[in-house]
């Protein structure tokens, strides 16, 4: 994989954590709505952001993606009552270390985004996929296969 | 010092006599220098083999947390009414008393299944250090003269400050004297220099962004994957550790260097607002790896972000295990057009 940023053709991959009941509605709705969003999330459902193991974070920038989204119900909205509560405390956290430890916070990033909000869920892919795009491909923890 | 061993001695042998504890987890004289060894009396005629001094480095609250889950596995096949307990009497140190907590707040035992003997802490001598004022001679001997210590090594003799070999987490210790005990034994030891506990840390993130990835990449060739970390570290008790599952297999195991960086990321983020900066890894590791900065990180996040010390009190939850509706959420992403 020579993908360097010089490479004008270089896409950013993005893995997209999106909650069952909130985001991945979400999406679903920006879908049927016909919102246009850059196609470089892969969405991956999880029944609730706090089903989210910190672990699928680190392991995914270590397959090789270039940016993590994790995305849930706003605070107190969740289907599960608190999942997202818990998750925010675990999610601060990692956030912080990783960055502590010199990867960049822009390569990981965690929004709200609920089942009516497509256009929001549009802006936050369109803003993540910014950002990433800014830092490059990834080189940081990236397993060479 | 003395002292506080000869009760210790007293005290260990008087609860095994009265059959209130079944084994006492302690330390005895090592074989090497510098170092002592954790030891399990069973028999009261032992307990003089129990030391208390300043080479007292690792943390027993991991043999209690194994001898009673070893003990509870032995009882698996055992008819209920035929059932038995085993009560663990443990020394322990502030550290060891934290962990001995996160235990409690974990369920891993009930309160009664462990005496636990406080001790106060002066802080533990980092081998490490010793070894680098000697210039990396081998020790032969060593022993505490008043705050001096007297190293023998293969050239010569060499008497070294014992307030430059106390081990980095000990300098600026909270929690010197035990959170919890059954039994105390000696005076309170004096408190530390608590404000700059966070200093290593706040200095480390002011460096650019590279610095640090540079730094934690450097320190991470290091690691051989002993898992020596993992296994003294009192709240690694997994059965299963994520890095031995292999459905699914988390973390490769070979030498590759992303493989190493991610066991450690995870490894130390499992110790979120569990970390009780008791310095067992650090010590204990053959390669010098500088965990505790990483970890420190933690720590300092868990009490700016929750108000939470690990293992500081049993009716505090750990940080990770609640929430509260208003808790920090500036690190979560908004798009700027939407309102």
């Amino acid at each position: 994989m020579a993908e360097n940023k010089s490479n004008e053709n270089w896409e950013p991959k993005i893995v997209a954590f999106c909650c069952n009941w909130c985001t991945y509605t979400g999406a679903d709705l920006a879908g049927i709505s016909r919102i246009q969003y850059p196609p470089n999330v892969r969405v991956i459902r999880v029944p609730c952001s706090g089903r989210v193991n910190p672990f699928y974070v680190v392991k995914a920038l270590q397959e090789g993606v270039d940016g993590v989204l994790v995305s849930g119900c706003h605070p107190g909205e969740c289907h599960y009552i608190t999942g997202n509560l818990s998750a925010r405390r675990k999610f601060a956290m990692l956030k912080n270390f990783l960055t502590y430890i010199g990867i960049d916070p822009d390569r990981t990033m965690f929004s709200w985004v609920s089942a009516s909000e497509g256009e929001k869920f549009a802006q936050v892919v369109r803003g993540v996929t910014e950002r990433v795009k800014a830092l490059g491909p990834a080189n940081k923890l990236v397993k060479k296969v | 010092m003395e002292n506080v061993e000869k009760q210790l001695r007293e005290e260990a042998k008087r609860l095994l006599a009265d059959k209130k504890v079944d084994v006492i987890v302690g330390y005895e004289e090592g074989t090497l220098p510098l170092q002592t060894v954790p030891c399990f009396i069973t028999n009261p005629d032992d307990a003089g083999k129990l030391v208390w001094n300043s080479f007292c480095s690792q943390n027993l609250a991991k043999y209690v947390h194994d001898i009673i889950h070893q003990h509870r596995e032995s009882q698996v096949r055992v008819k209920p009414e035929d059932k038995t307990r085993k009560v663990v009497g443990v020394v322990a140190r502030g550290c060891t008393t934290r962990s001995l907590v996160i235990h409690l707040q974990e369920r891993q035992y009930d309160r009664d299944e462990v005496v636990i003997i406080g001790v106060p802490c002066t802080g533990f001598v980092a081998k490490r250090k010793v070894s680098t004022l000697v210039d990396g001679k081998e020790i032969l001997e060593a022993a505490v003269n008043g705050d001096k210590i007297s190293v023998r090594t293969t050239s010569g003799d060499k008497d070294v400050p014992l307030k430059d070999v106390i081990a980095d987490n000990c300098l600026n210790c909270h929690f010197n004297n035990p959170v919890i005990s059954d039994i105390m034994v000696g005076n309170e030891a004096p408190p530390r220099d608590v404000d700059r506990e966070y200093d290593s840390v706040n200095k480390f993130e002011n460096l650019p962004l590279e610095e640090r990835w540079s730094y934690f990449t450097k320190e991470m060739e290091k690691c051989i994957r002993c898992y020596a970390c993992r296994n003294t570290c009192p709240s690694c008790y997994c059965k299963i550790c994520f890095v031995e599952q292999s459905q699914p297999a988390w973390v490769g195991t070979g030498d590759d260097p992303t493989d190493v960086q991610v066991f450690q990321i995870m490894r130390m983020f499992h110790m979120a607002g569990r970390c009780v900066d008791c310095g067992s890894c650090v010590e204990v590791c053959p390669m010098g790896v500088d965990l505790r900065n990483f970890l420190k990180k933690l720590d300092k996040d868990g009490f700016e972000l929750f108000a939470h010390k690990a293992g500081e009190s049993i009716d505090k939850p750990a940080p990770l295990s609640t929430f509260e509706m208003g808790d920090k959420e500036k690190f979560i992403f908004e798009p700027e057009s939407s309102s």
